[in-house]
């Protein structure tokens, strides 16, 4: 490998990419596969082994060849609502994982910069903010502020637009008169049971990081089961 | 879902370089039976034997590095390498846990 193709590595890491890197074991050639870009020649008669590879996420020597592929995924988009205490222990916790995270406060005293410097803080209502980032059925959804006001239309949006994983800080009771707002609001039992709250698995903690702890344990497990 | 993407070590590798060091990367390519490190595990070697990441949890690394160095003093591209576990070198080189792997290994060129 030569110090260019690592760089290659590096800004398709960063760029969040969902790439491939293909190495010929017997001459030891690297190339970096994307969808968009044609195959080399070279590796041409392997199209069918590499598209799979590549697809199902799979990392390993495609048989009867001396090929071996890497597969890189892309981050899993998280959406925290709620600049809060919980988020920021929540944030170093999440940074090691394969995870892209976006926080959304509408109070821009907690909704800094500073208290947040490495992730994508928008300061809007959730429905203004939503409007800023794509999503899908493979977006999670972690509320943290139980206020109804802030969390209760991120929550509406998510079960709408069928988050994986929606998660909601708050006590039982809170919770019980949340599933009520909901009901009222026309949404099924079935979706609401969708909700994980209170949020987190039980590891029996009440610490800020603890809890944070909790809840990136139930994504994490919820997102290797999918 | 793996989580390789994540591990830093493409980033330390090129941190490496820029202070000068000649390194060999690893990766895990193969294994059989249970061992510790999934498919795609790297680590990073220099020519004084420093390393960091990890593609077998200890067991098979002490042996890895010795080969890094031999690969980049010889400044040879890339070698492979198979680690079984025999009754001889059950205790010096293999994986405690019964399994096999096979990792690559290739000098990374300025």
């Amino acid at each position: 490998m030569n110090i260019e193709i690592l760089k290659t590595i590096i800004d398709n890491k960063k760029n969040n990419s969902e790439f491939a890197i293909i190495t010929n074991l017997m001459t030891g050639n690297i190339s970096i596969f994307k969808k968009e870009l044609p195959l080399s020649k070279n590796l041409e008669n392997y199209s069918s082994e590499i598209n799979d590879f590549f697809r199902n996420k799979k990392t390993g020597i495609i048989e009867n060849s001396e090929l071996f592929i890497e597969t890189f995924r892309k981050p899993t988009k998280v959406i925290v609502v709620g600049a809060v205490h919980i988020s920021q222990y929540l944030i170093d916790y999440i940074k090691n994982l394969n995870f892209e995270i976006n926080i959304i406060d509408p109070r821009g005293y907690f909704a800094s910069k500073k208290r947040f410097p490495e992730v994508n803080v928008i300061n809007k209502w959730p429905d203004e903010a939503f409007k800023e980032i794509d999503t899908n059925e493979s977006t999670a959804l972690i509320a943290l502020t139980h206020d109804p006001k802030i969390d209760d239309p991120a929550l509406q949006y998510a079960l709408k637009k069928k988050f994986y994983y929606i998660g909601a800080l708050g006590s039982k009771r809170t919770h019980e008169n949340r599933c009520a707002r909901l009901k009222k609001a026309g949404f099924s039992d079935e979706q609401i049971n969708l909700i994980h709250g209170p949020i987190g698995i039980k590891i029996g903690g009440k610490s800020a990081p603890e809890i944070a702890l909790s809840i990136v344990s139930q994504l994490v497990l919820i997102t290797n089961n999918r | 879902m793996s989580n390789r993407v994540d591990e830093k070590i493409f980033e330390e590798a090129l941190d490496w370089i820029n202070i000068n060091n000649k390194i060999a990367l690893v990766t895990v390519i193969k294994t059989w039976g249970s061992s510790p490190r999934q498919v795609g595990s790297k680590m990073i070697v220099n020519e004084k034997g420093d390393f960091s990441g990890s593609i077998s949890g200890g067991c098979v690394e002490s042996a890895v590095v010795g080969e890094c160095i031999d690969l980049l003093k010889k400044d040879k591209p890339s070698k492979k390498l198979d680690f079984k576990v025999s009754n001889q070198t059950a205790w010096d080189i293999g994986l405690a846990c019964g399994g096999e792997i096979s990792v690559y290994l290739e000098q990374i060129k300025k």
